[in-house]
């Protein structure tokens, strides 16, 4: 790998805590979404998302 | 050699020393430990200080602040969708990047502290309810960490050379991360007002 091309500190550095971030983030949305779903069923007691919308 | 290394490499070992230090600090429970000792200071804010006086006694005063807020929360979303979609090369393609980066980073830095101060106002209000709130601790997380990796990541990055010469992946990597930080903190600052 030449020189130019090598990835600098200050690029692993924004590298890693972009994909730390990310990941954190996207984990917190995906367990609030399942979270929400499972409010939805509790309450309606299904929850068909792509489905007859008359089941509610 | 480890030596080379520590110097070549001093951000990214500072980025996983703290990133260590954390996940530490989880497993040893300290978070959980703290968390109790923290009410006292927020019903202190509420009760004995003149912005929770005010913020309970004038909605007037309360509504203007908390819209000031609302401002500074929404420059600051414009901002980082500014810049971030410029640097995904979504929009205002034909004004170089390095020019709406380092324009809307000083007026970044005014919404940010705008945006800071009328909060604490805003939260110091209301302080007994938000320290119950899940939400409001997720909120202040986002809100440290966005503001960390603008000012300590992100920026230092964009400021130390052309971004042509930057590895084009790793500033749509941090435009994406960065609009998700500053979505989570809006969403969940929503949320407070939802609860």
């Amino acid at each position: 790998m030449s020189d130019d091309k090598k990835i600098g500190d200050k690029e692993l550095a924004a590298i890693s805590v972009s994909v730390i971030l990310f990941s954190g983030l996207m984990f917190h949305w995906v367990a609030e979404l399942i979270s929400t779903l499972d409010l939805l069923e509790l309450a309606y007691g299904t929850v068909k998302l792509f489905n007859n919308p008359l089941v509610f | 050699m480890f030596s080379t290394i520590l110097s070549q490499y001093k951000t990214t070992l500072t980025v996983f020393l703290v990133l260590l230090v954390i996940v530490g600090l989880e497993v040893l429970q300290v978070r959980a430990a703290i968390y109790p000792s923290l009410l006292p200071a927020f019903e202190w804010l509420k009760n004995s200080t003149p912005l929770g006086y005010i913020g309970t006694t004038y909605g007037s005063i309360y509504a203007t602040v908390q819209a000031m807020h609302l401002l500074a929360m929404g420059t600051l979303g414009g901002l980082v969708l500014t810049t971030d979609l410029r640097l995904l090369g979504v929009m205002f393609r034909s004004t170089p990047s390095e020019v709406i980066s380092n324009g809307t980073h000083k007026a970044f830095k005014v919404a940010l502290i705008v945006a800071v101060l009328t909060g604490i106002f805003c939260a110091a209000g209301v302080a007994d309810k938000v320290y119950y709130m899940p939400v409001f601790w997720v909120k202040m997380l986002a809100l440290a960490a966005g503001a960390a990796f603008v000012f300590l990541v992100k920026q230092p990055l964009l400021n130390s050379k052309p971004h042509s010469e930057i590895n084009p992946w790793i500033i749509r990597g941090m435009a994406i991360t960065s609009i998700l930080v500053w979505f989570t903190v809006a969403a969940s600052g929503r949320w407070i007002g939802f609860s």
